[in-house]
């Protein structure tokens, strides 16, 4: 016989599932530690290639002087100076990163919290018939 | 107050009934503004700047997701700027990219807010976006305000220096120096960076103010957000020697905050519950529902109108519901 309250919880869990739980499913199957690291790893991926964009920026911005000037320039300076700039943009960017993936994992981490009790709950309704 | 509330109440109603259709209407009215003003704006490559064009591409993109479209506008430009002068074209695609990979990262979901900023900017209330997103977006929502910005300032350079930016694509001596020119005009301007620093306080500052456990945060919110977007651009103003115009920036704050309010009253106070379909089974059965939010809470108000004077109406009234 179908009981309603159950359709009820059950729907409520489906429409979940599709939408914004499918992303809170997938967040919570890694430990906190593991996800963290992977999407700062990511944005330290993104982080380089927009520092590279904007390096190539600079260089095209004045690109007849530094092809004028490329034999006569310390290169060995140049190259330091411009990895200083990318660790500090690096270590900004994934400050940002980490702050920002580890409150989206709180985050999800709640939603499945309070997934999982509506999944006891459903589990005990199936217990009680 | 309870025509509001019935209009609200049939708005609501009509959403949650015809959600998916309503959806791919307003991505085809957004895509087709966004072309339009594009090729208005630039116009350079005749093959793209055309009507049945414009109009199978924003057909396109009302089945598309809203970060697939920010692509596709993004393209559009870059192929007009590419008819214009391919050094523009290479500094162009190259600040996109930037711009991507910081809104990619961080506010992937905000991508209607890339699009409306120009939109806005050109209807000459851009103070509504940021306005806006404190309210339903995160702190992170400055990104995708600042591409909007961003993007914006870029076409109207394009549009204003098209000539000179068309003379440096034809002489490949000038092509060289050309980028500095270029890079100094697409990012140069101290009004799109004070833009893109109030527009992020404002964002952050409603956000924060929303969130606070008080009554009426979110007026307060509003209220705050316009006098922090309206103080950030008179200080910013000063500070960076931009010449802006003090009424304009009042009257546009205010006009904005006005539309962001009846957008509060409109959207963000309801719950638009979508209605959804969904599959399940059990040991026993397989479930196909079909879930339609229910229309409850304006019923109390509309009841208690009718109380006031038409007392007999309402003892026959039992539901309230049968006007909607």
């Amino acid at each position: 016989m179908l009981n309603e309250d159950r359709i009820a919880l059950m729907t409520k869990m489906a429409a979940y599932e599709s939408g914004q739980g499918k992303r809170d499913i997938s967040v919570s199957g890694f430990f906190r530690g593991d996800y963290i690291s992977f999407q700062v790893l990511k944005s330290a991926l993104c982080a380089t290639v927009g520092f590279a964009l904007v390096v190539a920026m600079y260089i095209l911005y004045d690109l007849e002087g530094f092809l004028t000037d490329f034999y006569k320039m310390d290169v060995a300076a140049f190259v330091r100076d411009i990895a200083v700039k990318y660790a500090v943009v690096l270590v900004i960017y994934l400050l940002i990163s980490y702050l920002v993936y580890a409150y989206r994992f709180s985050k999800a981490k709640k939603h499945m919290k309070k997934y999982l009790s509506e999944l006891k709950q459903l589990e005990e309704m199936y217990d009680w018939e | 107050m309870t025509n509001l509330l019935v209009i609200k109440e049939l708005i609501v109603g009509f959403f949650s009934r015809f959600e998916a259709y309503i959806v791919a209407v307003l991505k085809f009215i957004l895509a087709m503004i966004a072309l339009l003003l594009i090729n208005a704006d630039l116009g350079y490559m005749q093959k793209i700047n055309n009507g049945a064009i414009v109009l199978i591409v924003s057909l396109l993109c009302s089945f598309l997701p809203m970060n697939l479209i920010v692509i596709i506008m993004a393209a559009f430009i870059l192929l007009h700027v590419y008819a214009l002068s391919l050094e523009c074209a290479v500094i162009v695609a190259m600040i996109f990219v930037i711009m991507f990979v910081l809104y990619f990262r961080f506010s992937p979901k905000d991508a209607c807010a890339v699009i409306l900023t120009p939109i806005c900017y050109m209807l000459k209330i851009p103070y509504v976006v940021p306005l806006t997103l404190g309210f339903v977006g995160t702190p992170m929502s400055c990104v995708s305000v600042a591409c909007g910005t961003v993007t914006y300032f870029m076409l109207g350079y394009i549009k204003d220096n098209s000539d000179q930016l068309a003379k440096s694509g034809n002489d490949p001596e000038a092509a060289l120096g050309s980028f500095k020119y270029i890079i100094d005009g697409l990012l140069g301007s101290d009004k799109m960076l004070l833009m893109v620093i109030a527009f992020a306080v404002v964002v952050v500052a409603v956000y924060m103010i929303k969130s606070l456990p008080l009554d009426h945060s979110w007026k307060i919110a509003l209220g705050l957000g316009v006098v922090v977007n309206i103080l950030v651009i008179l200080i910013g103003c000063t500070a960076l020697d931009v010449e802006m115009s003090v009424g304009g920036v009042f009257v546009g704050t205010i006009f904005s905050a006005l539309i962001v309010f009846a957008i509060q009253f409109f959207v963000f106070n309801v719950d638009y519950s979508r209605t959804e379909n969904v599959q399940f089974e059990d040991d026993e059965y397989y479930y196909y529902v079909k879930a339609i939010p229910k229309l409850s809470v304006e019923a109390k108000d509309v009841s208690i109108m009718r109380m006031s004077y038409r007392d007999d109406d309402y003892e026959d009234d039992d539901d309230g519901l049968d006007y909607i």
